[in-house]
Formats: C-alpha cells, structure tokens, sequence
C-alpha cells in the first residue's frame, strides 16, 4: 500500500493550502462571530473544483476520490478553516447520490456538487435513537405516487444553507421497516427547523428538524427502497475519513500555531520552546497527529480501491485517532500559549468547542470501540 | 497571439536560504523549491491575453531536472505547454548565458510576445528581459503594472518610484511585469489533472546549438567569489518608561533621524 502522494495530489494540497490561507482563522471566525457564513471561501472552491474533486467526470466533477477529497478538508482546516459542510454535502450527500441514484438523481444533483452550486444536509440522528438507525423513528409511508415523511431530526448540520436535507428515514418492506434515503427540499411545506445553540464557534449551525407528513415525490427516493441500506452504509466511510483528516488540519493548524509562539515568545531570554515542559507535550500532539494522518491515508486509499469492508475498520480507527489527537493538540496549544491561549486574538481556543464536538460526532468514540471490539477483537455484542 | 512565459524555479523567499559552500551557488537540496513568484503574474497575464485575443501559451523554464515540479504547476494554472531547457552543463550560469541559452529556445518558438517577471527572488538583477530583447532584436517593455493590447501594439504602464510612464511597442517584444499587475489565478483540479497531458519538451544545449563552454560556472562573466551570513540583528535598545518614556522615544527618534 503505497500513501505517496501522486504529484497530482501534491499540487491539489499546494492549492487548496494556498487559499484557505487567504481566507485564515481570522475570517472563520469573524463569520462565525457575526452569524454568517463563509460562502465566498465556499464559492470559490467550488469554482476552482475543490469542492466536487470526488464527483465523477461525466458529471463536471473531478473524477478523483476519497483521498483527493480528504485533502481538500485537511488543508482548509490547517490553514484555519474547518468547514463541517465538506463531510456532510460533497463526502454523504453526493457519494450517495453517485453510487446509489437513479440515473435521473445523478444528472439532476451531480454536477451542481461538482462545482459546489448545490449544498445538501444529511438528517439522521435523532433524540431517541441517536444514529442508530435501526431505531430510527422517522418514517415515509406511501400516498399515491408520492411519500409522505414524519419525525424528528437533531444536530443537523448546515441545513440554513442548504438546498435539501437528504433525510434517513424508515419505510415498510414486506413486514419490516428499513430505512431509505429521501431528498427534502428544505423549503418543503412540513418542514420546521428550530436553531440549537451550541458552544462551538463556528460558522455553520445545528438544527432541529420537524417532518410533519412532509409530501415529496417518488424520485425523491434515493434509488429505491431496496437501496437504504446500502446507500446509507456507502456514506460512512467517506463521512468519518473526511472528519477525519478536518480534525488533522485542525491539529496542524493548532500545533502550528503553538510551535511558532513557542519558537518567538521570549521569557529570561530563551525562547519558552526551548524548555522541555513547553516543547514535550506539543511533540507528543505531533506524534499523535501523524499517526492519525497515517490512519486517515489508509482508509481514504482502502476507500478509493474499492476495499470498503477493511475501508470500514480503518475509517473507524482514524476517526477515532484523530478527534483524540485534534483534542490533545487544540488542548496543547491553548496551555503553551498560557493566558493568550484563550484570547480570541490568537486563534487556538475558538478550535476548543469544535475538537471536543470531534470526539462525539459524527459517531462518538464508545460507538467506534464497540465497532473495534466487535468486529476486530470479535466481541459479542453489547447493545 | 503566440506567448512564451518564462517561468524561473527559485528557492522559497519565505524560507532558509543558502549558498553551497563549493561553488557559492544557489543551494537547492536544501531548500523547498518554487515558482518565482512574479513570473505567477506572468502567467496570469499571458491566460488573461489568450482568453481575450486567443492563441497559445508555451511555458519556457531553464533549470535542473527538479524544476519540472515547478513547470507542471505553472501549466496547472492553463497554459498549453512548455520548454524545458534542462542540461548540467547550464549549472552556475551567468545571466548573459542565460540569456543566451533563453533566446537560443525562444528563435525555436516564433512568439509574439515574450512574458516574464520583472525579477526573480534569488538573483534579483532584473537584467534578464532587457538582455533577452538586445539579442532577440525586439524591444523590451519591462517593470509592467498594466498592459493593454490593439491588435500588434502593445502599450504598458511602467511602474517607477515616482508614479509610472506609458510607454508602447509592437509585436514581437519582451514584457516584464510587477505584482501589481494583476492577481494570479489558483489552478483548479481540472487544471491540475490536466497538466499532467500536456506536451514538456526538453531541450539540451546540443539541441540549442549552444557550446558548453559558453555557459556555466566556467563560462560565467561573473562570479561570486565568497559569501557569508548576513550578521545576526543587534539587539536594540529599550526605553524604560518612568516618566519619561515619551521624552526618551522622541530622542531616540531624533537620533536615528526618523523625525
């Protein structure tokens, strides 16, 4: 398995580095402050096609993948800016769409992924059931043609700026509910959202969604409703890789900041980085960091060989190794930059909510060790 | 209209820079290679011009092997192709067998306009495209902050300390410009994935008809003698204010001549 980067992929993450430093932390988080979001960061990766590096060329896309797509949302969050969007609307949504759509879904929704025109959410997790989805309460029964879609939805993200929200919910199959993956215009009479606020500071927004007997039409239905399943599994994958490599950027961008305030911030004359207590510990968040890198590399290049079952296991891992290592390293950064660390000023602690949140979302980190103990260390089941 | 862009890979400005020790030249192992930033602006300038008046855009880069990096970047921001003028006997080059070697490739290219960055970061004599236009015969249009094109005539806004002169010429010449012209693209993915198409030809100084001993280290007109590093920054002086810090500053001020 080689992770060198092809010179391709070498140039896409000299780009994309290149304009997110344009954009920096500074304005992440003045739209965050002012309750806006980064649109002009997003239009312009999608006009340059860093945003549809993943969709398929017949449909205007890049036609790269999962690797080429992580890099986009490594580099954006290592120059500052960790934008949640990239792993719900490009990695879900269009992955979605592109494997499991009906020919009609995929010319309608395709090419605006490619250049980023289009932003979909993804509702799954709900009060009750959280993600699990075998539990989902949320269900679409059939009204002549149409589908009419009831239930509630939480911690949806980005669903103010977005076109649709691409909805889990259950449907009869024979005598068993199963879900199916249908694609709500946010618009769509039934739908309310209510706003939650968080303590996270970022510019894009958690929702509450209620569906009440919301009518969509039948082509609606991502493929068809034998295609749940699958298509709701082939979203995974792309979704904790791509979070994933966020939380590395975001580790990157901390300790880089932290080790260039270590190098320069002098106290009786040495610069603090040369004291051990200073430097050790942002060592040790580098070390952590990389190995999540590491991890991250392998599920993407799994991934993008059409490995999904062992893509599964290392896109856990990696999830999990990198909020950990994101939360060590935004941490870190905060106590070497000792009182400024939590000034706004120097841009480390307005990561503090968005790595912790790392450590819950998408899947949280009991969920991703049930899934090691069970199908690593072939556990029974504990839930 | 048919552009050439010199395209230069230099050391990055914004890191550790260093000269070997053997032959006091340019260190390139060591150092994190790129494009010279104002010949991004060339670029730029020769995409804008090939989307308003057509025609083709030739990337020509002298260099090491390595700077083929630096040449497949330049054609991920658009242009069509390029010319690598590659041979080691070209290590340590003055600038007048650069410029040599550069119009030796360009008589195989019949351009229309020849674009470059007013300087490069490492060298920084900004001799080179005055040079280029002398022995190609064409007139030289250089230190651009504007250029606008009428069919053949070609008229630049050239930018000096004081403000800037017009100054205008026809088809073929040679136009350097400064980072005040425009503001280069990013490439986009479809430009990056592209770029690995597109047609690199290299040429050697056999294929120039360029003899060795005209160019290099021991065909240099010039040479650097010795180095060393620039001395580290004294510590300056801090003004303790007890009451008199605002006194204390001025006087400072007034010693260095700053008020």
């Amino acid at each position: 398995m080689d992770f060198d980067l092809t010179p391709q992929q070498s140039d896409l993450r000299d780009a994309v580095a290149a304009l997110g430093r344009r954009y920096g932390h500074d304005y992440f988080v003045a739209k965050a402050k002012a309750g806006e979001h980064t649109t002009e960061l997003w239009d312009e990766a999608g006009k340059l096609g860093y945003l549809g590096v993943s969709v398929p060329e017949e449909y205007g896309g890049g036609g790269g993948g999962i690797t080429e797509l992580a890099i986009v949302c490594e580099e954006l969050a290592a120059a500052g800016c960790p934008l949640l969007l990239l792993v719900v609307s490009p990695a879900i949504a269009a992955t979605v769409i592109a494997r499991h759509g009906t020919g009609e879904q995929r010319a309608r929704y395709l090419p605006g992924f490619a250049d980023g025109s289009l932003k979909v959410a993804f509702a799954i997790t709900e009060p009750e059931a959280g993600s699990n989805f075998h539990k989902l309460g949320t269900t679409a029964r059939r009204d002549g043609d149409d589908w009419l879609i009831s239930g509630r939805k939480c911690f949806i993200s980005g669903v103010d700026e977005s076109a649709y929200v691409l909805v889990v919910a259950r449907v009869a199959s024979g005598d068993r509910l199963q879900p199916a993956l249908f694609m709500v215009p946010v618009d769509a009479p039934g739908l309310t959202m209510s706003k939650l606020d968080m303590e996270i500071v970022s510019p894009e927004n958690q929702w509450l969604l209620y569906l009440d007997g919301v009518r969509v039409p039948a082509d609606a239905l991502i493929g068809d409703v034998e295609a749940g399943l699958p298509a709701l599994f082939s979203g995974l994958n792309p979704e904790r890789i791509t979070v994933a490599a966020m939380g590395a950027g975001t580790a990157r961008y901390a300790l880089g900041r932290a080790s260039g305030y270590a190098s320069t911030r002098q106290v009786w004359g040495r610069p603090i980085g040369a004291h051990q207590a200073v430097a050790h510990p942002l060592a040790h968040a580098t070390v952590q960091v990389d190995l999540a890198r590491l991890m991250i590399a392998k599920a993407a290049t799994l991934y993008d060989a059409g490995r999904d079952l062992e893509a599964g296991v290392a896109a856990n891992m990696a999830k999990y190794a990198s909020a950990e290592a994101a939360a060590l390293a935004v941490d870190t950064a905060i106590q070497v930059h000792g009182g400024n660390g939590m000034t706004t000023e120097y841009g480390v602690a307005t990561l503090l909510g968005a790595v912790r949140a790392g450590r819950i979302a998408p899947v949280s980190r009991e969920m991703i060790l049930n899934f090691v103990a069970q199908h690593v260390l072939d556990q029974p089941r504990s839930y | 209209m048919n552009i050439v862009v010199l395209v230069k890979q230099v050391p990055d400005s914004g890191a550790e820079r260093n000269l070997r020790t053997d032959d006091n030249t340019v260190d390139r192992g060591s150092a994190s290679n790129v494009i010279n930033e104002m010949d991004e602006y060339a670029i730029e300038e020769a995409l804008r011009i090939q989307e308003a008046h057509g025609g083709e855009v030739t990337i020509l880069t002298m260099g090491p092997s390595g700077a083929a990096e630096s040449i497949r970047k330049a054609l991920s921001m658009g242009p069509d192709k390029a010319v690598h003028v590659v041979d080691d006997a070209l290590h340590g080059s003055c600038a007048l067998a650069t410029s040599k070697v550069l119009a030796a490739a360009l008589g195989t290219l019949n351009a229309d306009l020849v674009l470059c960055g007013a300087e490069s970061t490492d060298g920084r004599v900004q001799v080179l495209p005055h040079m280029l236009a002398e022995r190609l015969g064409v007139a030289a249009l250089t230190g651009a902050r504007k250029l606008t094109i009428d069919g053949s005539a070609l008229t630049i806004e050239r930018q000096t300390d004081e403000g800037y002169e017009v100054v205008t010429a026809q088809t073929p010449a040679v136009v350097s410009v400064w980072d005040t012209i425009n503001e280069p693209r990013y490439p986009s993915f479809k430009g990056i994935m592209a770029a690995k198409k597109k047609p690199v030809q290299a040429l050697s100084l056999g294929d120039l008809g360029v003899a060795p001993s005209e160019v290099g280290l021991d065909g240099a007109s010039s040479a650097v003698v010795e180095h060393s590093k620039r001395p580290p920054r004294s510590g300056g002086q801090k003004v303790t204010d007890e009451g008199e810090g605002g006194v204390k500053l001025v006087e400072f001020l007034a010693t260095e001549k700053f008020v």
